[in-house]
């Protein structure tokens, strides 16, 4: 064995800034811009997690997005936050990829990493908000997963783990290797100015494309895509104000009618 | 990071702290563990020992939320960590530094008096020599930090008949005998930063604790100083960004003749105006760290980048309060918080005129081509 400990693979993705998200009209994909690039929320609940187990049981976390260059900046958080191997998926051929591609081009580069006992994802992204290429890729590596897990403890061969649904909470035993997204429940922790730097100093990202993950070509981007997306409409929310006049009294009727007539009471 | 943390812990706390003109601990805390107080001490105190663009875009991300805290981080590290790395031996270094760069002890740094300030040579404070120990009788004013730092600078002369030849720097521990933390500047802006006057009565102090040598303090304070400067202008650019962002909200928000602010052309320019001085002063500043990094000459550039960032903050503060209107001048909205905050810019860590002074004698001092 080549490292003792836990082996475990993070799979993060880069977003845009909520407020932020652009649609090129034309192509119907985001433009991305570095400005606005940030990690993906919930994927850094999957991070912390991963961080903990290796300060608890020890062992080594790789993260791993796919994406365009600009992905690289979300690698390099990944390492402040306590990841040790950063790989960059890079290929234009991967773009335009749906879920279903985008699992499979992780579940390659999983393939290439080797041996690893879990693999963390987050519950969902903050730009497609599928919450499939968690499961997704536990199917193309044939493990087991469990989605929203909020505790996880190592048991002999087995990992507890716990999630909790409306009205009640589960607790799982699953061996490895597994996959399990992360619920977005737990508390995350900083990087310190520190370990941004280490990160920048001890590290460099590894970058493979389709040759490197010797990836089917049929099943990556638009071709290996079971959807594809017709049509991107951006909602707009309108909101507006209306003053309710009178003296208290009359102000609460009228507050309590109008509230009947939009069905907002019952 | 700096900008989760500041938007996360500072911004909902920062109108709050400035009114009741309170040091928020239950923030600084917090900052301890992210190495927010150990930018400029060595790793091997526990420092993030960190290049000083870096160091700029914390400082700038910080101010543009709370300009107080800004302050605090700024003058803590420029002025105090700094140049105890800097000038400190090896045991002054392992005393204080470990300390300040956890965030666990605040620095202070004592230079102004009643009667000294830009004219530093004129300071009445004394350390006579006595025995092992200097005897410290000074009256500090204006003292960033003041009510919540633990180590101090004290600039005092330990030669009365000549202050030129005695002028030294004296680490000072909050508690030692004879120190006594004076009133709390009810100052106009930064108000959340404690500042006070400082005053030792027969104050004995270590010589152990004496920076450099004798007469050196001088080079001391100018070193600090022109990396305070730096410091300074990146909270001043940080003020001016802030201003502008909350002016940038401001004028999608609010509606007159049936359109937003941000429709009509005289406001347009002015943002236009705001965002290309903050950004050319954000340039300055950053050439600055960056000749400082590169061990060039800083006083020049240093003191550029602090008069121009701070005459922007103040310009770019004060054109938000005019797009706000009557707002702009009210206390329901925090743009007149960076107007009160932009100003002080102006003048501390030397005053305008004083960088005016330092770049004219930097430009006379070069040859002619």
């Amino acid at each position: 064995m080549a490292k003792a400990g836990i082996k475990i693979i993070v799979c993060i993705k880069q977003v845009i800034a909520g407020d932020q998200v652009k649609i090129d009209p034309a192509t119907h994909s985001l433009v991305r811009s570095p400005e606005f690039s940030r990690i993906n929320p919930s994927d850094l609940f999957a991070l912390n997690m991963a961080a903990q187990i290796k300060k608890e049981y020890s062992g080594s976390v790789t993260a791993v997005t796919m994406g365009p260059e600009i992905s690289e900046e979300v690698l390099w958080e990944a390492l402040a936050i306590g990841a040790d191997r950063a790989i960059l998926l890079s290929d234009r051929r991967f773009a335009s990829s749906d879920t279903l591609a985008t699992s499979y081009v992780l579940g390659m580069g999983v393939r290439k990493i080797g041996r690893f006992d879990l693999i963390l994802c987050g519950m969902r992204t903050a730009d497609g908000d599928t919450g499939q290429v968690g499961p997704q890729l536990a199917e193309e590596l044939d493990i087991p997963h469990v989605t929203g897990v909020e505790k996880l403890e190592k048991k002999k061969n087995l990992y507890r783990v716990e999630r909790s649904s409306d009205v009640f909470r589960e607790v799982l035993e699953v061996p490895a290797p597994a996959l399990f997204t992360i619920s977005s429940k737990m508390t995350i922790r900083l990087p310190s100015l520190i370990e941004i730097q280490d990160a920048h100093t001890r590290y460099t990202i590894e970058r493979w494309n389709l040759e490197d993950l010797n990836a089917d070509r049929a099943k990556v981007g638009s071709n290996g895509s079971c959807t594809s997306v017709e049509e991107l409409i951006t909602v707009k929310q309108e909101k507006s104000c209306v003053f309710i006049e009178g003296d208290s009294r009359q102000q609460a009727k009228l507050l309590f009618s109008k509230l009947i007539e939009k069905n907002l009471l019952f | 990071m700096a900008r989760q943390f500041a938007k996360a812990e500072l911004a909902p706390i920062a109108k709050e702290i400035d009114e009741e003109g309170r040091f928020p601990w239950e923030a600084v805390e917090k900052m301890g563990p992210l190495n927010f107080f150990g930018m400029q001490a060595p790793r091997q105190y526990g420092g993030a020992e960190m290049d000083s663009i870096s160091y700029c875009l914390v400082i700038e991300e910080i101010s543009r939320v709370c300009a107080a805290i800004g302050l605090a981080v700024a003058v803590h590290n420029s002025v105090v960590v700094y140049p105890i790395s800097q000038f400190g031996n090896d045991e002054q270094k392992k005393k204080f530094l470990p300390p300040l760069a956890a965030g666990e002890k605040i620095g202070a740094f004592c230079l102004t008096e009643p009667n000294a300030g830009s004219d530093a040579m004129a300071i009445e404070s004394t350390a006579i020599s006595n025995g092992d120990s200097y005897v410290v009788n000074a009256n500090k004013i204006f003292v960033t930090n003041g009510g919540v730092a633990d180590i101090l600078i004290i600039f005092a002369s330990v030669n009365p008949n000549d202050v030129k030849k005695g002028f030294s720097a004296i680490v000072v521990e909050r508690g030692t005998p004879g120190f006594e933390v004076g009133l709390l500047e009810n100052n106009c802006g930064v108000r959340a930063n404690p500042v006070t006057s400082i005053v030792l009565t027969d104050c004995r102090v270590p010589k152990a604790n004496l920076l450099s040598r004798e007469g050196d303090g001088f080079r001391v304070a100018m070193a600090g100083l022109d990396t305070g400067r730096i410091g300074i202008a990146a909270q001043a650019v940080g003020i001016g960004q802030g201003a502008l962002d909350v002016s940038l909200k401001y004028a999608k928000e609010r509606i007159q003749f049936r359109v937003p602010l941000a429709r009509h052309q005289a406001i347009q320019m002015m943002l236009a105006d705001m965002g290309t001085v903050v950004e050319a002063a954000r340039l300055l500043t950053l050439q600055a760290a960056y000749i400082r990094d590169q061990g060039g000459e800083l006083s020049g550039p240093s003191a550029m980048a602090k008069l121009f960032a701070a005459r922007t903050a103040s310009k770019v503060a004060s054109m938000g309060v005019q797009i706000h209107g009557g707002y702009g001048y009210s206390k329901e909205y925090p743009i007149e918080r960076y107007f009160r905050d932009a100003r002080a810019t102006e003048i501390y860590e030397g005053t305008n005129e004083i960088q005016q002074i330092v770049i004219a004698r930097e430009l006379l001092k070069r040859g002619e081509d």
